[in-house]
């Protein structure tokens, strides 16, 4: 009997060692297991404040890549694959109400800033914001993203008023909450894009990040949104530019090729226009917009002083400023085809030179009373209306990748007789065809691109 | 010329081709994608749904408001369910990518429950107090009544549309940066259970096993709870629409299941689920 609870005893006592050693063990392991716990939540913490930092940066872009045919003879080659848009965006969420952007193109060959600015919401009333930096002007399809462009390419009057769409300068933006209405003042440099030669043909606008002039142009836009019930909404609005470039000449001629004045080396060439814009969307069958615009106003051209001979170089006679009165429009009709498809058509109008019609081309000139010291000017191609019939069809295999087909039928403003201005062209073959191209007909300049479009 | 007569062929028939693919006939399939706060109805709407109408297929997800609208907009939903209003910027990209301004249904009514740990004193709050707290001016709930204790901010993601109607209609301002962030409100329901010291909100149909705070529209004004009356009536002073937003206006499968939602069926299922219906 002793035995036996001899043996009972040192049995419990056995189970009761093991027991509290395994008690022990488990409580080791408890420990071990919070300290990796608080480990990782420590850890977490860390990488949750760098991913915050993080998500505050925020990059998108799109490439554009296209074939396309052109059916001018003079255009050699007359068919090519090239790289149109390979843009990236980032932006940065500095904090609340305080955004960068920078957007460069990354082009073969040529990478380019396109955008890059600040803007400062007011954090009061959420309705007014100031932007500085170089952005796109205030206007509507210069505003319209060219990743969703339904014609491929801007119209004729947008692309020369607004050449690269994008202008250095500040702008000061109300768009409350409440009301439908956009008001956008902007103070600009007014000379990106242009191209100002002097005598010996240097663009002397070649810095990209700086003013030729002390002038500023000021733009200003407004537009208000409607509701139409179910039927849809109309927006509306209107815009104007107003500005100057400094005369590099000692005259300025007038539009229609008349008036001469007399200016000073820089005294302001003044650039003024007015533009009105509807767009009309309508829920028809999966949805259809009407967009248009018309502008109208005096562009300006800068010319240069004359220059006089030194030794052995020649004298070179002046080139007087230019103030064309021009007038400009575009008209779209965009129809969705169910969820993927789209088709837009557009009509665009553009005249250069609304003093000088066609007939009047190559007839109407000027005539310096000194043409040692002032170029004469005759009217030309320049001052020639263009239209374009833009027909665009888009597949959207989702909303990252877009394929379009775009036909451009463009057609000129006609001059008054054959061989009153032509232009030589020459073939794939390198053969030379004098005046083969009359514009008393219309110059074919029909183009078809096939576009492809990545985005993210 | 005779190649390019061929190229304008090529051209007229993938023209054709595109078009044709246009109008190729739908199926019944439904993708709902958006508020947390309307997924659980959202989920509850297309079982009932597709029970009576087995050739429909509804696929519900949520994901926030805004996530909702995105995919409205990348168009990769039908319908977007959101807890607020959409956007001008968001009807600018509607307008871009679809040339329509979108259609706006409301289909339920909720009121922003505030929830409370069911220890916590306080049992009331005023707008300008919740603001206060959510901006992190009042910290500690002695100061407003409650005990010596840290408050501890529970909210959603910004891109929620709770986040965005509560920061407009309440806190008026920032969201003091210790407000912690969770992926919907069941989460937020969860964290204030947990925390004797925590505050959180969100739509009333989560608010189960936690001490729902009254409401109070100023100091002199009593306090208000989230119920069918006070929400229907307004007297709940934080009472908001749900929304279900579509491109264009609704045909064929999804016209009918809106239809259905809007019935007496459908918004029965509103009160079941815990909020509110439009009419």
């Amino acid at each position: 009997m002793k035995r036996l609870s001899l043996i009972a005893l040192m049995l419990i006592s056995a189970f009761t060692f093991k027991a509290k050693a395994q008690e022990a063990t488990v409580k080791e392991q408890v420990t071990e297991v919070n300290e990796k716990v608080n480990g990782l939540i420590e850890r977490l913490a860390t990488d949750e404040a760098d991913l915050q930092k993080l998500a505050k940066i925020k990059v998108s872009g799109y490439m554009q890549a296209q074939w396309q045919y052109f059916e001018n003879p003079g255009v050699q080659p007359n068919n090519f694959v090239s790289l149109r848009r390979a843009r990236l965006k980032f932006t940065y969420e500095a904090a609340d109400g305080v955004k960068f952007l920078l957007q460069p193109d990354f082009l073969p060959g040529a990478v380019s800033l396109r955008e890059a600015y600040v803007v400062l919401n007011d954090r009061w009333t959420k309705s007014f914001s100031l932007w500085a930096g170089k952005f796109n002007r205030p206007n509507y399809e210069v505003e319209y993203s060219s990743s969703q462009l339904e014609n491929l390419e801007r119209s004729l009057v947008i692309r020369t008023l607004y050449p690269g769409e994008y202008a250095l300068g500040a702008k000061l933006e109300y768009k409350p909450s409440m009301i439908p209405i956009h008001i956008q003042l902007a103070l600009l440099n007014g000379n990106d894009g242009l191209t100002i030669n002097n005598s010996a043909g240097v663009n002397l606008n070649s810095n990209e990040n700086k003013d030729i002039d002390n002038y500023k142009d000021i733009m200003v836009r407004a537009t208000y949104n409607l509701k139409l019930g179910s039927f849809g909404g109309l927006d509306f609005g209107a815009h104007g530019y107003f500005g100057s470039l400094k005369s590099n000449a000692l005259n300025t001629l007038s539009s229609d090729y008349t008036t001469l004045k007399s200016v000073n080396i820089g005294d302001a060439v003044k650039r003024n226009w007015v533009g009105g814009e509807f767009q009309l969307f309508a829920d028809v069958l999966g949805g259809m917009s009407l967009k248009g615009e018309y502008i109208a106003g005096k562009n300006a051209s800068i010319g240069y002083a004359p220059v006089a001979a030194v030794g052995t170089t020649a004298a070179v006679p002046g080139v007087a400023n230019f103030q064309n009165n021009f007038a400009g429009y575009y008209l779209y009709f965009i129809k969705n085809l169910g969820k993927k498809n789209q088709f837009s058509f557009r009509y665009d109008y553009y005249d250069p030179n609304t003093d000088i019609s066609g007939k009047d081309v190559t007839i109407t000139k000027f005539t310096a009373p000194d043409a040692t010291t002032l170029k004469n000017k005759a009217s030309g191609k320049s001052d020639l209306a263009t239209s374009t019939f833009g027909f665009a069809l888009h597949h959207y295999f989702d909303d990252n990748l877009r394929i379009s087909l775009d036909y451009d039928i463009v057609q000129n403003e006609k001059v008054s007789a054959a061989g009153l201005l032509t232009e030589d062209y020459t073939k794939a073959d390198g053969t030379k065809v004098p005046a083969g191209l009359d514009y008393s007909k219309v110059v074919n300049n029909n183009v078809l691109t096939l576009r492809i479009q990545a985005k993210f | 010329m005779k190649t390019l007569n061929k190229n304008k062929f090529a051209v007229i028939a993938l023209l054709l081709g595109m078009i044709g693919l246009a109008f190729a006939p739908a199926t019944d399939k439904i993708i709902v994608k958006g508020s947390d706060t309307l997924v659980i109805l959202a989920q509850r709407w297309a079982e009932v749904y597709m029970k009576s109408h087995p050739e429909t297929a509804i696929q519900v997800t949520g994901g926030g408001s805004g996530v909702g609208i995105s995919a409205l907009i990348n168009g990769a939903t039908d319908i977007a369910n959101a807890s607020r209003k959409m956007k001008p910027s968001e009807k600018d990209k509607l307008k871009e990518r679809y040339n329509t301004l979108g259609v706006e249904v409301a289909c339920a009514k909720d009121g922003i429950t505030v929830y409370l740990h069911p220890s916590n004193k306080v049992k009331e709050l005023t707008i300008k107090q919740l603001s206060d707290i959510y901006k992190g001016t009042i910290k500690n709930w002695k100061e407003v009544g409650g005990a010596d204790a840290e408050i501890k901010l529970y909210g959603r993601e910004n891109s929620s549309g709770t986040y965005v109607f509560f920061q407009e209609n309440v806190v008026k301002g920032d969201y003091a940066p210790s407000c912690q962030t969770l992926p919907g409100t069941a989460a937020v329901v969860n964290a204030v259970k947990k925390d004797p010291a925590g505050i959180g909100y969100g739509g009333a149909a989560y608010a189960e096993g936690i001490e729902i705070c009254k409401v109070k529209k100023d100091a002199n004004s009593p306090g208000v709870l989230p119920t069918a009356e006070t929400i229907k009536s307004n007297e709940y002073p934080i009472t908001r629409y749900l929304y279900m937003y579509l491109k264009n206006k609704p045909t064929g499968a999804i016209k009918q299941y809106i239809d259905w939602i809007l019935s007496p069926e459908g918004q029965k299922l509103v009160v079941e689920v815990g909020y509110f219906p439009v009419k």
